[in-house]
């Protein structure tokens, strides 16, 4: 069985000894002047993810949603500040924590 | 004996003013000096080039490219390899950047789908047949050329050019610029992976 397979893969591996050499299609040449007169168009294209002005303005996105975060968490942080100021003056007007403290002394009562 | 030796260094000088008169030729811009290079080298290209590729048609492409490439920059040449060796070196080096730039571009594929760009089929090639192989051994040559581009650029490059070029290893000592037993290393390394890839799909 083990035979079988290696003489499978040495058939395999020497499968192309005595091959011919592939030839050009025909008109290659009148192709290739052809190409040549045209401009050069590489079969090797750079993808467009590569190209420089598809990373300069990957980079400068990037940057922007970097700033834009950065600059929304201090806001946020202003906010939160502001906020417990209102709520704090609001509570002191209407002497919340007073009644907060009788409401407490009322449930005391009633237990 | 003497006579023989004698026709022998005739036979190689002839074919080193050959290619001076044709290296000058190129330089002068010589439109037959050009078709005699396309001539005499295209079928070498190619095979080589359709051997790394497996594609007929990215082969010309590859092919095409390799002989404007020669047209652009015979200036740089400066003749200490052999002109077949330098055509072999730039093959092999356009043959490997499409198939890198084949992998980036399935690896994108997904991205240029979504934003409209990609129009090449991304679904992997089908088996290659190399025109050149006997009608016998075409399906195990269709095995060996799917194992081969399995392998390390170095190695497929190696082995290419040995089994479908038939160079020696100093010919592709040459064309790769390292050393003879570097290129044993290269072949027997590339011959062991070709055996464990095999023995996978034949399990």
């Amino acid at each position: 069985m083990n035979m079988d397979k290696n003489k499978k893969i040495e058939e395999i591996l020497n499968s192309l000894d005595g091959s011919r050499r592939a030839s050009t299609p025909g008109f290659f040449y009148t192709r290739l002047k052809a190409r040549m007169e045209k401009g050069l168009e590489p079969a090797v294209k750079s993808s467009w993810v590569i190209r420089p002005a598809f990373a300069l303005s990957a980079l400068v996105v990037v940057l922007l949603v970097n700033a834009a975060v950065i600059l929304k968490e201090d806001t946020a942080k202003e906010n939160v500040v502001a906020d417990t100021d209102n709520i704090q003056s609001i509570a002191a007007e209407y002497r919340l924590n007073d009644n907060n403290a009788v409401l407490f002394d009322v449930n005391q009562d009633n237990k | 004996m003497y006579f023989r030796k004698l026709r022998l260094q005739k036979t190689q000088t002839s074919r080193l003013l050959n290619e001076f008169e044709l290296i000058q030729g190129l330089r002068n811009g010589d439109e037959t000096s050009f078709r005699y290079l396309v001539d005499t080298y295209q079928d070498r290209v190619y095979n080589t080039a359709i051997g790394i590729v497996q594609n007929a048609e990215d082969a010309q492409d590859v092919a095409q490219e390799v002989f404007i490439q020669v047209y652009r920059s015979i200036h740089h040449f400066k003749g200490e390899a052999k002109l077949s060796t330098w055509l072999y070196r730039i093959a092999t080096t356009r043959a490997l950047d499409l198939l890198r730039s084949r992998k980036s571009k399935k690896r994108f594929g997904f991205m240029q789908r979504l934003f409209g760009d990609g129009n090449e089929p991304l679904h992997e090639l089908p088996d290659f047949n190399h025109p050149g192989v006997t009608l016998d051994r075409k399906e195990n040559a269709a095995k060996l050329f799917r194992a081969i581009a399995q392998l390390p650029d170095n190695q497929k490059t190696a082995f290419t050019l040995h089994k479908l070029e038939d160079l020696s290893y100093q010919e592709i000592s040459e064309v790769m610029k390292t050393s003879v037993p570097a290129v044993e290393s290269l072949m027997h390394r590339a011959k062991q992976n070709l055996r464990k890839i095999l023995e996978k799909e034949t399990d």
